[in-house]
């Protein structure tokens, strides 16, 4: 068995090399695709990155009138956390939302100065609500319009972050689907040139098949070659793909700002690199062999 | 090769111990067979024939007389329209694809135009045949230049094929055909593209290669091959035997 696998790899790397424009043709197309797969999967997981930062960021904010007591918060607050979208619902006082508006404007004598002017605490109690799910913020703010504590509610915010959250995930959707569609046509593009570099090679070795027919060559022995030469199509694409995909990360690097995604865009590829080359590699040869099966179940005639 | 010798020890154990000669049994066999290409008329019609193991038979007709059709038949490029094809008591139509090239070890083939791979060397395309079969390096390294000294190339086994004369070159497809120790030898007018003098080698290889034992199924429509054999001629025209001669000279009876 290794006797006859040793052999075949030997032979189709020899078509491959011998066949030189033909090979550069097929693995250019290929790499092509497995690059947009590879980068789709990179943006995909960027993406991902960026939104779930940005959603922990996401919260509404529920204020209470002035004169509400502690207790009808407190109470408020039970009612929201046993809602079941409800991740957490934290209080914060008169004095915390005071303290830390001082501590967040530490640097503006003019605002500290107002505030001092103003006399008193002007600030709101309120109760900062986190969601399971960014998609959920909709219903939560529906549930608090409705909730038994509605009168105690001065105002509710929540609106601005829904406009960023639902564009993110509108951009992040298109670009996937442009991405799928490149990929799914750069792959078709793919499959037929290597299926034509099959069907060359099957051309010029003719002479070979028929002789090893007649010396009554197993069928997989006959096959097994051209099978192996689509295996080395999607390896060799998938490593030159990875290669270019490192190097335009490394282009783009400055351009992705580290706050969103809290690393570097390289350190995040590498965390993922094994992944990403899996997937493509399993991509590339699947594509070689697919195209290499159907050249052969055309013009290989056993 | 199993298969023979089990048929032999049965034969051997039903007449007794006396019989240590070869025995004869048909090793191929027609059973009413017909061959029709569409559109065309039948190319073999209702050929019914044995051919014993050892046997050296001739086939011979005319160019389209069905020959090679009959020939193709044997290691089974093509299959029986009507009837059927047994070799070593196995019907041919009952083998599956996946199994086809079992059945074509068993048989040397031998063809006019040689059919050796120009990159390769003698050495090389003799060995080549074992490798597509997933024979050990060891064996391959033993059995080659055995059989390349046979037919006589021992000293040749680097040359190329473009290297060699017609004739030596039909010795190394002759090679090639023994190395599988085949049941029989299939030789579609092996003599076609060379001079009387190679012809005369090549039959001569064939006569040897015969009295070791292994079938010769030869066609040919060279007067002088024919004689020169002088076994069983089997004549053929428009796709039917009109001839079958057991022991004879070259004659359309």
């Amino acid at each position: 068995m290794f006797l006859v696998l040793g052999r075949t790899i030997k032979e189709s790397g020899i078509n491959f090399w011998r066949n030189g424009w033909l090979s550069i043709a097929s693995v250019s197309v290929l790499t092509l695709s497995l690059y947009v797969v590879g980068a789709m999967m990179v943006m995909m997981m960027v993406s991902g990155t960026v939104l779930t930062n940005v959603e922990k960021r996401i919260n509404v904010s529920v204020y209470f009138k002035p004169d509400v007591s502690e207790n009808t918060i407190m109470a408020a607050k039970a009612d929201l956390e046993s809602y079941s979208e409800v991740k957490s619902a934290q209080y914060i006082s008169k004095e915390q939302a005071l303290a830390d508006f001082k501590k967040n404007n530490a640097g503006e004598p003019v605002i500290l100065q107002s505030l001092d002017e103003i006399g008193g605490n002007p600030l709101l109690a309120s109760l900062v609500v986190r969601a399971n799910d960014s998609s959920q913020y909709q219903n939560i703010t529906e549930y608090i319009a409705k909730a038994s504590f509605k009168d105690d509610v001065s105002r509710v915010n929540y609106v601005k972050n829904k406009e960023i959250i639902d564009r993110l995930n509108n951009i992040i959707k298109q670009s996937r689907k442009v991405g799928v569609s490149l990929a799914l046509v750069f792959a078709a593009v793919a499959v037929l040139i290597i299926f034509n570099t099959i069907r060359i090679t099957l051309y010029i070795h003719k002479p070979e098949i028929e002789v090893m027919r007649l010396v009554g060559a197993s069928n997989m022995f006959i096959r097994l070659p051209f099978l192996f030469e689509g295996v080395i199509y999607g390896i060799v694409s998938s490593l030159v793909a990875t290669l270019f995909l490192l190097i335009s990360m490394k282009l783009a690097d400055s351009y992705v700002s580290v706050a969103v995604l809290s690393k570097s865009l390289l350190s995040f590829y590498f965390s993922q690199a094994l992944f990403i080359l899996g997937i493509q590699l399993l991509a590339g040869i699947f594509l070689g062999v697919f195209s290499s099966w159907i050249a052969m179940r055309k013009y290989l005639k056993i | 090769m199993k298969k023979v010798n089990e048929k032999e020890i049965e034969l051997a154990t039903e007449e007794g111990l006396g019989s240590m000669e070869r025995e004869i049994f048909p090793i191929l066999k027609f059973d009413h067979v017909t061959k029709a290409f569409k559109g065309d008329a039948a190319a073999l019609a209702d050929l019914d024939f044995e051919i014993q193991a050892g046997e050296f038979v001739t086939l011979v007709g005319h160019s389209g007389a069905g020959k090679s059709t009959l020939l193709k038949l044997i290691y089974a490029e093509e299959t029986a329209t009507e009837g059927e094809v047994y070799f070593n008591g196995e019907p041919l139509s009952q083998i599956k694809k996946r199994k086809l090239p079992y059945h074509r070890r068993k048989i040397g083939m031998v063809f006019q135009d040689f059919k050796l791979l120009p990159k390769k060397t003698v050495f090389e395309n003799v060995a080549y045949a074992l490798e597509a079969c997933g024979v050990h390096t060891d064996e391959i390294m033993e059995d080659v230049p055995q059989i390349l000294d046979i037919v006589g190339l021992g000293d040749k086994l680097q040359k190329f094929p473009h290297q060699l004369s017609g004739g030596e070159q039909q010795k190394v497809v002759l090679a090639r055909a023994l190395i599988h120790k085949p049941l029989m030898i299939v030789a579609d007018e092996p003599t076609g593209n060379l001079d009387p003098q190679s012809s005369a080698e090549i039959i001569d290889l064939l006569l040897k290669v015969n009295n070791l034992g292994t079938t010769i199924v030869l066609a040919s429509h060279d007067r002088d091959i024919v004689d020169r054999a002088a076994r069983r001629v089997i004549v053929l025209e428009k796709g039917k035997i009109i001839c079958d001669d057991a022991k004879s000279k070259y004659r359309i009876c």
